[in-house]
Order: structure tokens, then sequence, then C-alpha cells
């Protein structure tokens, strides 16, 4: 009942500013500035908003797009000269601290659209307080465990909903003659991630600890934990033969002819990079979630989410809100995402694509999604460090412990360079 | 064939033992299999019997507990409060460990103890069975939160509870709990344990992580391997609620499927276990019998092995130690060969073996040989060793090829010849290349020997020509004039002055006749090896002053300036052949005379070399003229016999072209060296270099003994005047130099009215403004002193000699100047007993009045001679053989015989043998008469032998009685000494 008073408002609201759009298109228009990345600014449903935004509106919109290699400097140096834009796109990930949130960004959670976010896009774009920084306006995808249902279905067997039951489902199916999991070893970064985003997307005090240098992974018993389940995964055979060579390329091969029964990947990988060159087609995957023994009910990985920020100090704050409350309009949200493949920000978004997996795990989803948080979060996180670290353990160059202690030692050394509080040379 | 198959029988029993202990082996074991698998399905069966009646055991138990709650509900029900029959329901659950009680109503809703509804969905079977048929039931389900459960329930008075009216209860446990229950641990955790219904599906699993299993029948079709018959049997068996045990394989594991009707509804207690686990009781035994008999087996065949290895052992022992023999006797054998003996690997050419001589025999050390046979390349001359792989593998099979190779052995450079034979066989199956390297150094030498001999013998009998043709032209040219002026001389004899000229001529010829014939047998005994070196003491100062006596009359002739020089100070005596070296000497100042045109320049140095050792020294004679010189071409063979220059001037000369071969030859037979250096107009410059034997050191101490401290010399060459202030250093004498005769006169009066007289005055003769003569009278003149005056000259100062002596002048002494000769011609001016002997005039006469005995078998001979002996006053007597003149001697009257000339070459006695007689005689003047050769043979051991038979002196023919008279006159005036 609430959420239809709620969609009654918005479209009220939405009226109201075509009112004021069409109103405005007399000669009074704002201009507003949006500050972003080239390459995230050229998307074509964020080309599609602002579109409609300023024939809507009658408004204007001045795009400073930088070069993506160079947008984090280029952005900080326009906070630092008093050139700050009115609007401004970023990830909730660690680089958004050089920015002073809390002394440049409105906090946006009296905004009406708020309940109009999912549950996980909500969360990407909360800090640590409580305080929504953006508004949630990208595509993204769910991560999480794809398995190959046939294959179960074929062997009398079910998807596991726990830790436990996901071994023993791990070894079930290498007993009967399967690569349980796909693990890409080679290079493939995501996969640890994972793993680490319930450790501390469970506990934010941990987070904000382990980025300012005052706790490690070797003192997070679960990180310990994940690394000796990768570890002994490894070693049962659960991935298969040629782990440490299997790359990016390889996954698709490896699911398609079904060799390998699972791989931790996202949806929307099965539409733009899955080739079935083998018996199996993406009709015969399902979602379950992701174990790796830091969860003991599994968790799946939220998308990773551009937003775009209202720069408190400018003088135009009122149409910077008002440009968020236009792209969070149902109608021109769903205009903007026709026919695009991501998993939903708004829950009134009905016009993305959303894959038949996700759709039929969506309960599970729901309950067990954490927000991105490792890669996004964690000061001087290396996907390709933490990969680097596991070869040597899969090696045996090292042990557990020496494994964690090289991704804290890679991480620490990262964090350091880039000067970050609380790391040596900062 | 017996034989072969005597080899291969051990290999055989061998092979047939282990097939048989195979084969039991293999029997035992397929039976033990058999039987564990028997016995592990037996225990499997009780196991899982126990586990069933432990399940049926629970399943009655909470049934029955059911039975006895309903019966207290039904009672309470009436009187008691919900609140009681929670508690008691609760005290039964934490006694029990059941998860949850439920109330049943009749549609299927569920009331917890709590008063929570839910939905059981136990399935319409169940419920029917519970309620209407009100049976006890057992099910399984799932909650919302995906728990999975069983549950028990069963009928009961229906009543009320909180208001829900119920007809059945239940409770449920986890099947986590349930599990446990179920668990058999007697298979270290591997075993499966399922409670399912008859299609398959699972109710509860005692996997500790969950089930993940739906329907294990789906999973043996996809998983296993077993059969779809095996499969149906299966599932009939189910249906008719039989037991069963099958094995199949599950991925790459056995697996002991066994199943077991419960006995309430459709359930089946099945498990899977691993047969590894299921028998690893049994396997344990079985590996330990396993083991025991491998070991056995294994013993056995090791005793067999070693029985064997032993045997082959001896055996290859055998062979080692016959094989080591054998390559020891062959090395032994090629050590003493020069052959060489190398094996090759076909395939690679690596080699098997070497014969060790190699390193003897080319200097390439063996192990480099054998670590690369190519290194023998650096050996060779004319082939390469190695041969191409290709030409090697061109050799068929059992063939063989040759080759003819030369070496150099690395170290020495001594070259070898070998015959190379390579042969391709096959060695136990391999195949060889066998290389015999066969010496023919021997034979190859021995053939080039004889192709010298026969090239020698060539150039012998060429030379011979050469030679006859030579000598028939060089001893008819003088013989030609010999005999035409002789027959002038017969037509002319009525003409004095024709006579004379002709005689003259004669003469002439025939000198050149002896000279060409001495030449001719000096140069035939030197290259025949027999001359012999007259090796003694002799005077360096005597040698060269002969030599300018000889010499400086022939530079005379010709208006030459012949010049000797001594630089450094050589030793005065020293040891050698002084005849050979004067014969030398002699040889090459002729010639510089003879090639030198008239007024031309001579100069003869001598000088000493550096000489390491100290009892010897080294001389160089340098004999540098100004003459004609020599073509370049002629210098090559300058020293080669009958060699000489054809042109213009030398045809005018006359020479035998022997002199230069002969000087060659004595020089290298006195281990010296000579050199030419020439050109064409501008003279020549002949070096020889020799080194000789020092004699014992002397005392020198005679100056100071004769009180000789002070000395003039005078002369205008001031090289002279160092020279000899350079000899005489060490002397004790000082000496005063000055270069003209009026310095020697004022120097020499100087010293008279200081008191100090020069001791000893010494002019040299030929000096700018007052020569030595005059300036010996002025000192006569002006100090009336007896201090000897010598004259030092290198000229013939028999001219001067009347005046000189007139003047005052004591002796003469030759240049160069030679402190030896200095003192001895000084020495009997001191002593003033020594006669005034200058050059002691020859006796004209000294035979006159004299007989000889003339042994001479030549009438010619004979007759010239005692024409010789008439011309000189003397008279003899021949005799034609040795043995006349022995006779002759010895029948003579003692006195009879002056002297008896003996020729050598005599027939019935030669002349040795007749001067031995004489000697061995008992004449009274056997010993003493002198008894002189007069023979052809003119060598020096011609000389010895004379001397050895008792002669007393040689006289070489033809006679020249002016060399005659001399010698023959010593030997008369010490006869008549004697006498």
């Amino acid at each position: 009942m609430r959420k239809r008073w709620a969609d009654l408002l918005l479209a009220l609201l939405a009226a109201l500013l075509l009112t004021a759009g069409c109103g405005a298109k007399g000669g009074s228009g704002v201009s507003l500035t949006v500050m972003g990345k080239s390459s995230d600014l050229n998307k074509s449903y964020m080309r599609s908003i602002f579109a409609l935004y300023e024939k809507t509106t009658g408004n204007k919109l001045e795009i400073r797009a930088f070069e993506d290699s160079e947008y984090e400097q280029k952005a900080a140096e326009a906070f630092q000269s008093g050139n700050a834009p009115d609007l401004f796109m970023h990830f909730h990930n660690a680089d958004l601290s050089r920015f002073d949130v809390a002394e440049n960004f409105l906090y946006l959670n009296g905004e009406d659209w708020v309940d109009d976010l999912t549950d996980s896009a909500k969360a990407y774009c909360t800090d640590g307080d409580g305080n929504l920084l953006g508004l949630p306006f990208w595509e993204s995808s769910v991560s999480g465990c794809y398995y190959n249902k046939t294959i179960l279905d074929s062997l009398g067997m079910k998807p596991a909903t726990t830790q436990a039951e996901f071994d023993v489902l791990c070894q079930v199916l290498a007993e009967t003659g399967y690569t349980p999991i796909c693990w890409p070893g080679n290079g493939c970064a995501w996969m640890p991630q994972f793993g680490l985003d319930p450790i501390f997307a469970d506990d934010p005090e941990m987070l904000e600890k382990i980025n300012r240098n005052e706790i490690t992974y070797g003192e997070i018993p679960a990180v310990t934990d994940m690394v000796r389940w990768i570890g002994n995964a490894a070693k049962a055979g659960w991935f298969g033969p040629d782990y440490r060579s299997c790359g990016w390329s390889d996954i698709g091969h490896a699911l398609s002819s079904g060799d390998a029964v699972m791989t931790f990947i996202w949806d929307t990988w099965f539409y733009t990079d899955f080739k079935a060159d083998g018996e199996y087609t993406v009709e015969d995957f399902a979602l379950m979630p992701v174990f790796m023994n830091t969860a003991a009910e599994g968790s799946f990985e939220g998308g990773n989410l551009n937003m775009m920020m209202v720069n408190r100090n400018g003088d135009k704050v009122d149409a910077a809100l008002e440009f968020l409350a236009f792209c969070a309009t149902p109608e021109n949200y769903n205009a903007a995402f026709d026919g695009i493949s991501t998993v939903s920000c708004f829950k009134g978004q009905n016009t993305n694509i959303q894959s038949k997996m996700v759709t039929d795990a969506r309960a599970s989803v729901s309950e067990k999604e954490r927000v991105s948080t490792a890669a996004s979060r964690i000061v001087g996180y290396s996907g390709d460090d933490v990969v680097a670290a596991l070869d040597r353990l899969f090696s045996g160059e090292t042990d557990v412990e020496g494994c964690v202690r090289l991704m804290d030692e890679s991480r620490i050394a990262a964090a350091s360079a880039q000067g970050a509080d609380g790391f040596p040379g900062a | 064939m017996k034989t072969r198959l005597r080899k291969i029988l051990p290999f055989l029993l061998v092979c047939a033992a282990f097939a048989i202990a195979i084969l039991i082996g293999t029997f035992y074991f397929n039976f033990i299999s058999r039987q564990i698998y028997e016995d592990s399905t037996r225990y499997l069966g009780e196991i899982y019997g126990q586990v069933n009646r432990a399940f049926g055991t629970f399943v009655e138990r909470n049934w029955g507990l059911l039975d006895g709650w309903g019966e207290y509900l039904s009672v309470t029900g009436n009187g008691g409060t919900d609140s009681e029959v929670a508690e008691y329901l609760e005290g039964k659950r934490r006694f029990w460990g059941f998860s949850d009680f439920y109330f049943l109503s009749g549609d299927g809703d569920a009331l917890t103890v709590e008063g929570e509804e839910e939905t059981l969905d136990l399935g319409e079977e169940t419920w029917a069975a519970l309620l209407e048929k009100r049976e006890p039931v057992m099910a399984g389900e799932k909650r919302a939160n995906g728990q999975e459960i069983t549950v028990f329930a069963a009928p009961a008075e229906p009543g009320a509870y909180e208001g829900f009216a119920y007809e059945a209860i239940a409770v449920s446990y986890t099947n986590a709990d349930m599990a446990s229950s179920l668990n058999v641990d007697a298979f270290a955790g591997k075993a499966k344990c399922f409670v399912i219904r008859t299609d398959g599906s699972v109710l509860l699993s005692t996997q500790s992580g969950g089930s993940v299993f739906e329907n294990y029948l789906v999973y043996l079709k996809a998983a296993s391997d077993l059969s779809d018959a095996v499969l149906e049997k299966i599932q009939k068996d189910w249906l008719d609620g039989a037991s069963g045990t099958v094995q199949c394989r599950i991925g790459d594991v056995d697996h002991c499927v066994l199943y077991q009707p419960v006995g309430y509804q459709d359930f089946y207690l099945l498990s899977s276990v691993p047969q590894s686990a299921a028998s690893a009781g049994f396997l344990s035994v079985q590996q330990i019998t396993t083991n025991v008999l491998i070991v056995i087996f294994l013993l056995v065949g090791a005793a067999v092995i070693a029985l064997l290895a032993m045997r082959s052992y001896a055996q290859s022992r055998k062979s080692r130690t016959e094989l080591q023999y054998r390559e020891r006797m062959f090395d032994v054998l090629s050590n003493n060969v020069d052959d060489i003996f190398i094996m090759l690997d076909a395939a690679d050419q690596q080699v098997d073996y070497i014969s060790p001589n190699l390193e003897r025999l080319l200097g390439i050390p063996l192990e480099e040989a054998r670590r690369d046979i190519r290194v023998m390349e650096k050996c060779a001359v004319n082939y390469n060793v190695v041969i191409p792989k290709a030409e090697l593998e061109a050799i068929p099979l059992n063939e063989n090829r040759l080759w003819e190779c030369e070496y150099m052995h690395q170290n020495t450079g001594e070259r070898r010849w070998y015959r190379m034979t390579v042969y391709h066989m096959e060695l136990q199956g391999v195949r060889k290349y066998v290389i015999v390297l066969s010496d023919r150094t021997q034979e190859r030498q021995m053939n080039q020997k004889l192709q010298d001999a026969l090239t020698a013998a060539r150039s012998a009998n060429e030379a011979k020509s050469n030679f006859l043709s030579n000598m028939s032209h060089d001893i008819r040219t003088p013989m030609n004039a010999i005999v035409g002026f002789s027959t002038l001389l017969e037509k002319d004899a009525d003409q004095p002055e024709k006579v004379r000229e002709y005689t003259r001529k004669i003469t002439a010829s025939s000198h050149h006749l002896l000279s060409l014939i001495n030449d001719v047998l000096d140069m035939s005994k030197i290259e025949s090896g027999k001359t012999s070196l007259n090796v003694d003491r002799f005077s360096l100062p005597e040698l060269l002053e002969k030599l300018n006596i000889i010499l400086m009359p022939q530079a005379a002739a010709k208006n030459q300036t012949l010049t000797v020089h001594v630089q450094g100070a050589p030793p005065e005596q020293m040891i050698g052949d002084k005849l050979r070296l004067n014969q030398i000497l002699i040889n090459l100042l002729s010639n510089a005379v003879k090639y030198t045109p008239e007024g031309g320049k001579i100069d003869f140095t001598v000088s000493e070399l550096p000489q390491t050792a100290p009892q010897y020294v080294k001389l160089r004679f340098t004999v540098r003229d100004n003459g004609i010189g020599m073509s370049e071409e002629f210098q090559k063979k300058v020293f080669a016999p009958f060699s000489r220059e054809i042109n213009s001037v030398t045809n005018k000369i006359q020479g035998t072209g022997l002199g230069m071969a002969i000087t060659k030859n004595l020089v290298d037979l006195m281990g010296g060296i000579i050199q030419v250096q020439s050109k064409p107009g501008e003279g020549s410059v002949f070096t020889v270099e020799m080194s000789f034997v020092l004699p014992e050191q002397e005392e020198t101490d005679a100056w100071y003994r004769q009180k000789v401290t002070r000395m003039l010399v005078a002369d205008d060459e001031q090289e002279i005047c160092l020279d000899i202030e350079e000899l005489m250093r060490g002397s004790g004498v000082r000496l005063t130099c000055v270069t003209d005769g009026a310095a020697a006169v004022e120097a020499a009066v100087q010293a008279h009215r200081r008191g100090e007289d020069y001791h000893v005055i010494l002019l040299d003769w030929k000096m700018p403004g007052m020569d030595g003569v005059e300036a010996a009278r002025k000192i006569r003149e002006q100090l009336q002193t007896d201090v000897p005056i010598l004259v030092l000259t290198s000229y013939d100062w028999t001219e001067i000699e009347t005046e000189a002596r007139a003047a005052g002048i004591n002796a003469f002494l030759a240049k160069p100047f030679f402190v030896s000769s200095f003192w001895h011609t000084l020495k009997p001016l001191f002593l003033k007993t020594a006669e005034q002997k200058v050059d002691a005039p020859v006796e004209a006469r000294v035979m006159e009045g004299r007989l000889f005995l003339v042994a001479e078998d030549n009438e010619l001979n004979a007759e010239i001679l005692t024409e010789m002996l008439d011309m000189e006053g003397a008279r003899c007597e021949l005799a034609v053989n040795g043995r006349e003149a022995v006779e002759r001697f010895t029948s003579s009257a003692p006195g009879h015989f002056d002297m008896i000339l003996m020729d050598v070459q005599m027939p019935v006695m030669n002349g040795y043998e007749a001067t031995r007689a004489i000697r061995a005689s008992a004449h009274p003047e056997a010993k003493t008469v002198p008894i002189v050769a007069m023979t052809a043979n003119t060598f020096a051991e011609d000389v010895r032998n004379a001397l050895d038979a008792g002669m007393d002196g040689h006289l070489a023919k033809p006679i020249d009685m002016n060399a005659v008279r001399e010698p023959v006159g010593r030997l008369l005036r010490r006869k008549d000494g004697e006498a």
C-alpha cells in the first residue's frame, strides 16, 4: 500500500517537473555542470537521460568529461581549485575518499526517490554512517555461483544452501568425475573478492580498521578461513587439474562442455562472453550463492554502481536535486534503460533486461546479496595481488598463513604508495 | 643349435618360473578378492542390519512415545490446562531430543506447542494413512527456511490445544539429528547412508554437511556403471521389499551399495560404502598376506637373480679378465710395434679403442684422441685420417679400403708413413670401423735411401765424368806445353836463348801440373774422408810471419799493397793444425793476389772474437781485396770443385779450380766456417772463423827478469803504436810512442840525458822523413849505446839488411807485431850468446861429395834423381826395390853411404819394410844412417808412416832440389855431428 502511495507521489513530482520544464522552455533554463569520466558519460543510457532532461526541462547540462586515466586527478584539482561541478559522477570506492565527501557532497537520504531504490543499490551508495551519497544510475549484474542445473538434475542432486552442503556437493561431483568448480586461476582477479565481500560488507567497522591500517588480513580469521578453503579445494581436485593455467577465455568452454559444473561469475557474462561451443547453453545454468567459507549461507555480490552526487557548495543545489529527481522518475529511468541488460537499481525499473537465472534466484539474491566491497572499498586492494599470492599457495611455495601475509604485504605497499592515512609513508 | 639352446635355457626357466608365479598370484588374489568381497558384503549387511534395526527401534520408540503422549493428552485433556500440557511436552522434548511437537488437525494444519501454526507437507498418502487409516507415519519435510526435517506422527484421540482441534500428534527431528543416529563410524566416515523411498527420493542423509541428493537412484543411474538391468532389479527389489547388495563403480572408486527395507511404509535404508573402506579390515589381512607372499616371492626371486648374477658375474669376470689380458697383451704388442690400431663406432665415429702407441708414434695424447679422433688431423701431412663419414659409409660391410697416409710427430716433427686399412665389420650386432695404420716408414725410408743412392750414384758418375773431363783438360793444357816445348827444345838445342826460354816455360808448366796434381790429391783425400788433422801447438806470429814471407814477394811482384792487421790481443800460442791453417790462408791470400790487378790493395786481418769457453780462442781471418770480384751467381758455387768464373780476366789466370773447394773442405774439417762477400769490379772479402785450443799459460815475467822496463816505439801509423801498446800491456814495460824517426832520435837522446835510457828501441822501417835505419844510425851516433834497436817492417828487409846492420840495427821484426816474436827476437840480444840469425843462408853445396843410396824402381825417376844429385856434386848407387836397398846397405862398409833416399812404393819390398829391415840390421850405422822417404805419397799420414817406419824425413815427388837441400843438409850435418 505504501509503495503505491510512493509511486503516486513520484508520478505527481514528475508531472510537476514536466510542467516546470515546459515552462522553462520559455527561456529561463538552468545550466548544470556534470563531471565524469568520458567513457562513463558516453554510456547510451546516460546520453539518453541527459538528452531527455534537456528536452523535457529546457535546462542545459554542461558535460565536463575527462579521460579515464586522468579523471581522478583532474576531478580532485577541480574541487581543490573551487571549480567543482554541480553534479559529480563517481563509483563508491576507495578513490572517493580523495574528495572529502562530507565537505563537498549533499547527503540524499531525505529525497523522495530513495524508497524506490533496490536494497542492494541503496546499500551500495550508503556510507558507513548510513548517509546516502548519490543516486545510483548505472548498469549492474549479480555475481554468484552459476551452476549447471541440467547436470545436477541428471545426477539426482540439488544446489547447496549452506557451505557444508556446497562442500558435499563438490565432493560428490568430484567423486563422480566432474570438475566441480571452474576456477580460472590465471589472472582472473575477481574470484577471491567474492569471498572477501561478506567479511567486510557485514562488518563496516572492520573495513574502516583495515583501511586505517589498524588491522591486517592475518588478524581476521575469516580471511585465513577463506584462503584455507581455497587451498584445500584446489588440493581436493575441486578446481580440476589445470586451474592454474585456466584463464578468462577458458571459462566458457569448461562450462559449455560440461567439464566443469559451476563457476563464480556474473549473469551478464553469459550474454557478453559465454560462447556455447559445447553441449550446454545459458538455458542450462542457474544461480546459487557463492560459498568460499566466509558466509555459512553463501553470498551474492551486488553490482558496482556509478552514482550521481550533488555538490553541496554549488550555487545550483536545488536544480541539481531536481535533476536527480528527474532521473529517478520511473518513466525517465525506464526510458533510459529500455532494452539495457542489467539488474535493476530501482524497484520500478521494468524496461531493462534481467536474466532468468537472476530472476529465479531473486529471493535468495535479495536475502544474501552483499555490496561489492573488497575491490572497491579496501584501500590498496588489488585482485591481481591476491591472485598472485594464491598462485604461490597453489604452487606450494607458501602455506595458508604465508599467502595471507603476501596479500597483506601487497595491499599495505599499494596503500602506502597511494599515501593512504595510517599506512607507512603517509 | 644345441649350444644356443643351452645358452638361453636358464633365461627360459626363469621366465617360466615368473609366469607360473604370476599365474598363481593372480589366481590367489582373485580368490582372496572374491572372498573379501563376500565377507565385506556380509559384514556390511550385518552392520547396516544393525543400523536398520536401530533406526526401526528409533521409529518404533517415537511412535510408542507418541502413543503414550496421546494417551496422556486424552487423559489430561479432560482436566489439564494447555500450559500444563506445554510444560509436559517441553519436558519430553528436552529428554528425548526432538525438535518440535505438533498437534495435527484433520485438514492437515499443524500447531506447535508454542502455538504457532505451520503447514506440514507430508503428502496425501501419508495424511490418508495417518488420519484415515489411523496408522503411525514417518515423512520428510522442508521448512520455509530450507531446513530439512523428519516428522513422526501417530493418531491421537481428538482433542484441542489452545483452541486448535487435533486428531493426531507428531514430533520432528532435523535431518542432522537423524543422521547422527544413523551415522556409521565403522568406515572412517566414508560411508553414506540414506533413508529413501522406493522411487529413490531421499528422505534423509547421514552426510554431515547435509544431503545434496534429491534422488539417489537417479544418481546411481547417472554416476555409476550399473547396467539398466541391475538398476531395474534394484527397483524391483525395492518394490518387493527385498534386500540386496550391488557392487558398482562411481567415478573411479568401487563402491558397495546395500539396501534393506526399514519395515515401515516403503522406506528403505540405503548405504553406499567405498569398497576399500568396506573391505579395509579384510584388505589389511589381504595386504599382509600379499606382502608376505611378495616378500617370499621377492626373496626367492632375489636369490635366483643373485645366483644368476653371481654366475653371470663369474662369467663376466672371467671374460673381463680374459679381455683385460688380451687388451694388455695387445697394448704391449702394439707398444712394441709401429702399427696403430683404432676402432670406431660406425654410428657416431666415437673411439672404442685406440692403441697406446699412438702417443709414442705421433705425439698425440691418448686421452685427446679418445675424446675426438679428429685430433689426428693435426699430424696428417698428406691425408686426413678421419675419413669423411660419407667415405666410411661407402665401405660395404665386411669389406675394406686402403689409403696411404703421411703423418708428422707433433713434438719431434719426425715423419712417418702409414698404409691405412679400414675394415667395416659387425661386432655383436654393432657396426664398427677397424682402422689399421700399418707403419711403412722403414720401407719408405729404404726406398728413399735407394733412390738417394741411385741419385748419388748417378751424380757420382756424372761427377766422375765431369772430373775426368776437367782433369783431361787441365792436365793436357800444361802437358801440351811441356810436350810442345820439349819438341822445340830438341829442335832448337843449339840456340841457348831459346833453350832457356823453352826450359823456363816447361818448368812453369811442370809446376802448374804439379800443383794441379797436389790439389787433386788433396781434394781426393779430403773427399774420401781420409784427411786427418795434425794438431799441435803452434805460434800464430810465426805462422803470420811465414805467410808474410811467402806472399809479400807475390804481392810486390804485382805492385800490390798487402797489409797485415792484428786486432785485439789474440794469444800467440795455440793448438791446432798449423799446416792446414797455413794452407787455408795461403789459398785465400794467393787468390787475392791472383785476382787483384796490379797496384791493388789486399788487407789481411786477424781478430779475436768473443769466446765463452776459457780454454778456447776464436779467431777471424779476413782477406779483403779490391780485385775483380765475383758475380753473385758464382759466389754460390765458389767452393765447388773445378769452379772458375769464366770471363776475359780469369781466362788469363792460371788455376785448377780446386783451391777454394779444398779451402772450404779444410775449414769444415777444422770445425770452422768460411764466408764470402763480393761484387764484380769492387773486390772480395773472404772470412774464416775457427776456434783453437789454448795451451797452458806460461810464466811471463821475462821482461822483469831482463830489467826491460822502458821501450821506445816509432811508427808513422798511430794504430800500430796503439796495437803494440795494447799487446805489451801487463808486461811491465812502459812504452813511449813517436810517429817519425827524428822524434825517435830526440826521445832517445832526451831519455839518455835524464839517465833513463830506453832498454829497447823499435823503429818502423819506412817512415816519412827519417826512416828507421837512419834513425838507428843517429841514435847510435849520439848515444854510443848498445841498446837493442830493432826494425819493424812488413817488407822484405834482405835488400837493406847489410846497410841496416851497419847502421846499428840489431835485428828485424816482421809486422804484425807479436809479443812472443818480439821477445824471441830480442832474447838473444840480451843473452849475447845467440847467433846473429836473421835468415840463415842456405847451404848451396851441402850435398857435394856425398854418396846416396837411392832405392827407386822407376828408371826414369832414378835417372832424373841421379842427374839432379850429380848437379849438386853428389853421387848415388841405385837399388830397384827395397830388398836390394837393404842388401846393398847391410853389405856396405860403415860410412860408405851418407844417406839413403827411399822410394815407398816399390816391388818386392816397399820402402817402409826396407827401412825397418835396415834399422833392424846389424850394420853399425843401421840406426844412424839418415833415411829419407822420396815418394809421391805426400799426405800427412804418409809423412807419419815414414817416420814410424824409422825414416828421418820425407820428400815429396817430384823432387825439387831447392826444397831438398835444407832438410838433406840438416840431416847430413846431424850425421856428421854424431860421427
